[in-house]
């Protein structure tokens, strides 16, 4: 026998508020910016040539300017670095050498995580479903994020970039970083940390062009508590752009040769 | 990191007998020949006979400079399968031959007689060594046809690389500078990835990067030099042809002091030869200093294929401590 099904009939007035009150509902990027580019495994993919707008590689707070350092409004939560007492009297005694004690600005050294992406030089992610990796413009820095082994090794291992294991929550990369040593500073500010640094990045697109950079940091050895960062990523979106190179401890012996 | 086993004459990690397909007929690594060699038969005499063969056709490995220590000769050798060919493709077409590869020699202290380890300091000690064929295929004397201010500038560096009083006699590659692309090819292990769109070189030895997008993008302005150059790559079947350009060449070639000029323009040409071989030729072009175009080339070969084999970081410039101190100490024996 045939069965005939009736449908609840949805007032029209209903649907025209619904669509009008509620874009958010249809899921789509707001009008004007491109939708989230995805991977062949359907996760957000964050391929490209990103970098940041904001000045803080020279200071994570709010500070006002000097010769050569930009004004910023702080990329930390609060503005407030949860600092112990001993540790806040050495971040006071870092600013005050900073121009020789900065490695970064004084011998080209590495910067750490998360400094690097920060630093104001573009760098390019590459991704695939077992591994990201994310080349860097200065000093050619790398990082791997793996996402087939999620688990450290054996540490501790005192890398300047740390070892980096990343997954997948939603449209969030989440990577763990952790083996570091104790030599990089967040910032030219002298805002440091100890070998126990465990930084925790959050990568999430939210339009095309633009990335949301949410880092957590915990060290029980010099902070009361876990603070966050947070920053924007923009796409370098000009025609044929690509990375080029920093080399800045080749600067005073490239006239010696070939 | 998980430990593996390595053949020792080929630097691939071996696979355990029991993960191989039942029925696979043995094979041999026959040192010194690309590729392996399948006795079919049953003998053990002619087995025998078929090693020895290849072993006087193939070449004195034993010889070499890098052979293996006699405790890892004497490790049972393991049966591995190898890669299917024709290879898998990506998604966007490109062959799939991403991973890690080795050179037949590796080591960047000379081109002309490659060899890998402490080589300066057998050569300043007075200790004889076998000379290794040269590198260069092409012209057939295998030496770089260096105009005359060229090659005296070469021998000029070469000279003082063992009492270096002079900063420009300190090797660019002691200082952890960037290696430029030839150098990096042949100094520690290749690590090749693959993107849509772009071949990723990521090198084991300080981890200098090239980014070789494939889409046919416009070579950059000539007033931008680099320490890695600038790489514009396409694939002619099985071979990535890459096109280098914007070079600083601030690298040099060797220890030795071969050098090219920041005119020079590379042509590299890696050919992928089945899942395990690859035959690598480089075409170097430089007017400012050799009389005529020449050719690098080396056999290559796949190198930690553990899948959980992990690259993981090489802070050169960070930990360099010692050069200042060789140049003091040089300046210091000089001026007695």
């Amino acid at each position: 026998m045939k069965q005939t099904f009736s449908r609840p009939k949805t007032p029209a007035w209903l649907l025209a508020a619904a669509i009008a009150c509620c874009p958010l509902l249809f899921a789509e990027a707001p009008a004007g910016s491109p939708a989230i580019p995805r991977a062949a495994d359907g996760k957000p993919d964050l391929s490209g040539i990103w970098q940041v707008l904001n000045p803080a590689n020279w200071d994570i707070q709010d500070h006002q300017a000097q010769p050569g350092v930009p004004a910023g409004q702080g990329i930390v939560e609060g503005n407030e670095i949860p600092y112990q007492p001993w540790a806040l009297a050495k971040k006071k005694e870092n600013y005050e050498k900073r121009e020789q004690l900065d490695t970064v600005t004084a011998k080209c050294y590495l910067p750490g995580v998360p400094r690097i992406n920060y630093l104001g030089l573009p760098f390019q992610i590459f991704q695939d479903s077992k591994v990201i990796t994310v080349l860097y413009e200065y000093a050619h820095a790398n990082r791997d994020i793996y996402l087939s082994n999620a688990e450290h090794p054996k540490g501790h291992i005192d890398w300047w970039m740390g070892d980096s294991r990343g997954h997948w929550e939603g449209d969030t990369l989440v990577a763990d970083v952790i083996d570091f040593n104790d030599q990089t500073w967040f910032d030219h500010a002298g805002n440091f940390h100890s070998d126990q640094l465990h930084v925790v990045e959050k990568y999430t697109l939210a339009d095309h062009d633009h990335m949301n950079y949410q880092v957590t940091i915990e060290d029980p050895k010099v902070f009361t508590r876990p603070w966050n960062m947070n920053v924007v990523l923009y796409r370098r979106t000009e025609k044929n752009v690509q990375l080029l190179e920093y080399e800045c401890y080749a600067f005073p012996l490239e006239k010696y040769y070939p | 990191m998980k430990k593996q086993r390595i053949d020792p004459l080929w630097g691939q990690a071996f696979r355990p007998a029991a993960e191989l397909q039942p029925g696979a007929t043995p094979q041999f690594f026959i040192p010194g020949c690309a590729g392996p060699v399948w006795p079919r038969w049953g003998s053990r005499v002619i087995r025998l006979a078929a090693i020895l063969t290849a072993l006087s056709v193939c070449g004195p490995v034993f010889a070499q400079e890098d052979q293996p220590q006699p405790n890892q000769r004497q490790r049972r050798r393991e049966q591995v399968t190898p890669a299917p060919w024709p290879p898998l493709r990506l998604p966007d077409g490109q062959p799939d031959i991403s991973g890690y590869w080795d050179p037949a020699i590796g080591g960047t202290y000379s081109l002309t007689n490659p060899s890998r380890g402490g080589v300066g300091l057998q050569d300043q000690l007075g200790i004889p060594r076998k000379k290794n064929p040269s590198r260069i295929i092409d012209p057939a004397d295998g030496e770089i046809p260096y105009l005359p201010w060229a090659r005296e500038k070469q021998k000029y560096i070469a000279a003082n690389i063992n009492e270096p009083v002079k900063e420009e006699f300190i090797d660019p590659q002691a200082r952890c500078l960037p290696d430029g692309p030839i150098r990096a090819t042949f100094w520690h292990t290749v690590h090749i990835l693959q993107y849509p769109g772009y071949v990723i070189f990521n090198y084991e030895g300080n981890h200098p990067h090239r980014i070789v997008p494939l889409d046919g993008r416009p070579a950059l302005g000539d007033s931008i030099k680099l320490w890695m150059g600038d790489s514009r790559g396409h694939w002619e079947g099985n071979t990535l042809v890459i096109d280098v350009r914007n070079n600083n060449s601030k690298s040099r070639l060797s220890n030795v002091g071969d050098f090219a000029s920041e005119n020079l323009h590379i042509v590299e040409r890696y050919t992928f030869l089945d899942g395990k071989s690859m035959r690598y030729e480089a075409r170097m072009d430089d007017p400012a200093v050799y009389t005529r175009p020449w050719t690098i080339a080396s056999d290559f070969h796949r190198t930690h294929t553990d899948p959980t084999y992990e690259q993981w970081e090489e802070a050169c410039h960070e930990g360099e401590r010692n050069v200042d101190d060789s140049l003091d100490l040089s300046r210091a024996a000089t001026a007695k």
